[in-house]
């Protein structure tokens, strides 16, 4: 062991100290595995970099050049005819055949796309999750309708789904007065149930107000006797008759379903479809978070 | 050897070198180029409202802040729709991609977003998005659209890049005489969903305030 040796291995030393000492006055957490991980590393850097400093500087104080010399010359600068160090030449041939792999039968030039992985990923993403959310419990549900309610919805309706007073329709209630009587002044044909139309005016002046009042007030207490043109289609308890027509009481499923595919113009204002947008396992999820937000 | 000579002639050395490197980049732009850059057999160039509607988008500066770029990743196709095909930019002049998305994308907006709420959120951005940064508009409410300059280019890009507008786009005052209520109708369609009375007053005098075309715009944005 000579005396540069010693001094490299002084020289590590130095540096895992270094290395430890600022580790520990960061107060970071070594029995964490990624932390250990990384510092073993650090210290296996300290190691390999002085020991091979001291290989090849003490090789050069002793080492002579071997091989012909070409008979080509740079400005005096020549070249020996020594053979390619092995290690370079597996490694150049290895590039050459993982190269070739690659290029012809791991990601074949023609026949990769960004699209197709893109689709793949798709396919691959929506079978696992259809069928981890299959059965998914209620709790579940309202927590993807939460976060799927921030992205797609909350622009619109608010965070707090109040329909950021009065420029989207409150979630928090099922309608307020106004939206009521446009709807029977107007009618409406635009969610896609199987009743199909409502035709305007089916009710006028204080009977519609009557109406209006009831329903905005959560069909509480005694309904107006003018109600009765509205259960006809809407069902005795104005559920909406097993989804052939609107619920008027609450949000269902059958009801967010047909509002997100089909969009909805109205007194406020316009809400586009989202047909493309949510899966079938996401209204079920966005239904149950509007319900628990839902008076 | 061969290479004796080329060692001692740095030029064409040069430009060997430059051939063999291009040779790769034609094999790969060329012919994705030849396919992807048409424009979409559904892609239809904007209307006259919508082009004053994009020049005011590069006026403003929106570029600075969204995208118009959907990457094909899960994620992002989750929130903005389906990714952007380079067909469908085929009528863009000058693209509109961005780099930056301090702001949502914008090239699917049209699909997620309605006039009443652009409407709403150009008059105060934090009100509709809580801790949204994105400066008012007012201004727009009040300064006119030129659609003018829209129609010139509309008929600039018809004449020098053959553009499918029709051929009612003529170089003439009295063509755009002919074409101007039809700015003036597609502009009362928005102006009909809007709840501003400044604008719609503004629409029936055949104006054009700058919000309607700018929604406009952002509509055809699909």
């Amino acid at each position: 062991m000579n005396a540069l040796t010693i001094k490299a291995l002084g020289f590590a030393a130095l540096l895992i100290i270094a290395t430890i000492w600022v580790v520990m006055s960061m107060d970071i957490d070594l029995t964490d595995r990624v932390n250990a991980i990384a510092m073993g590393g650090a210290i296996a850097i300290a190691v390999i970099t002085s020991s091979v400093v001291v290989k090849y500087v003490n090789q050069m104080k002793t080492d002579t050049a071997t091989g012909e010399l070409v008979d080509e010359n740079w400005d005096g600068i020549g070249e020996r005819t020594n053979e390619l160090p092995s290690g370079w030449a597996y490694a150049f041939l290895g590039t050459f055949f993982w190269s070739m792999w690659y290029g012809l039968i791991g990601y074949p030039v023609d026949q990769y796309s960004q699209i197709g992985e893109y689709n793949e990923e798709v396919i691959a993403h929506k079978a696992t999750y259809e069928k981890k959310y299959e059965n998914a419990s209620p709790e579940v549900l309202t927590g993807m309708g939460k976060s799927l309610y921030f992205v797609q919805c909350a622009p619109c309706h608010g965070n707090t789904g109040d329909g950021l007073s009065g420029k989207a329709h409150d979630l928090t209630t099922r309608m307020s007065k106004a939206q009521v009587l446009d709807v029977i002044k107007n009618g409406s044909n635009q969610l896609g149930y199987p009743m199909g139309m409502m035709p305007a005016g089916m009710a006028s002046g204080q009977d519609a107000e009557d109406i209006a009042t009831y329903i905005a007030g959560g069909l509480k207490g005694e309904a107006p006797a003018s109600y009765a043109a509205c259960t006809s289609c809407h069902g005795a308890d104005s559920k909406g008759n097993s989804g052939m027509s609107p619920n008027l009481v609450g949000y269902d499923e059958t009801l967010l379903t047909h509002t997100l595919q089909n969009g909805k113009k109205g007194i406020i204002g316009g809400m586009p479809s989202f047909k493309t947008m949510i899966t079938p396992i996401q209204e079920k999820a966005l239904t149950a978070y509007i319900q628990s937000i839902a008076q | 050897m061969f290479f004796h000579w080329l060692e001692k002639n740095p030029f064409y050395f040069a430009v060997l070198i430059s051939i063999v490197i291009s040779f790769a980049g034609l094999l790969e732009i060329v012919p994705n180029f030849a396919q992807a850059a048409r424009p979409l057999t559904t892609e239809t160039p904007k209307t006259v409202l919508e082009l004053a509607g994009k020049n005011l988008y590069v006026k403003d500066n929106c570029i600075a802040c969204h995208s118009q770029m959907i990457r094909p990743f899960k994620s992002e196709t989750d929130r903005y729709g389906k990714y952007s095909l380079s067909g469908e930019y085929a009528y863009d002049r000058p693209f509109l991609w961005g780099s930056k998305r301090t702001g949502p994308d914008l090239h699917r907006v049209g699909n997620y977003r309605t006039t009443d709420w652009h409407e709403n959120h150009m008059l105060n951005p934090p009100a509709i998005v809580p801790g949204s940064i994105m400066p008012a508009y007012k201004h727009m409410f009040t300064n006119l659209a030129d659609i003018e300059t829209a129609y010139a280019e509309a008929v600039t890009v018809k004449n020098a890049f053959f553009t499918p507008y029709g051929p009612e786009f003529k170089k003439t005052r009295a063509a755009w005489e002919a074409h101007r209520p039809k700015v003036l109708a597609d502009a009362k369609k928005i102006a009909d969903d809007m709840k501003s009375e400044d604008v719609k007053k503004a629409v029936a005098n055949g104006q054009v305030p700058e919000i309607v075309a700018m929604i406009a715009y952002l509509n055809s944005l699909k």
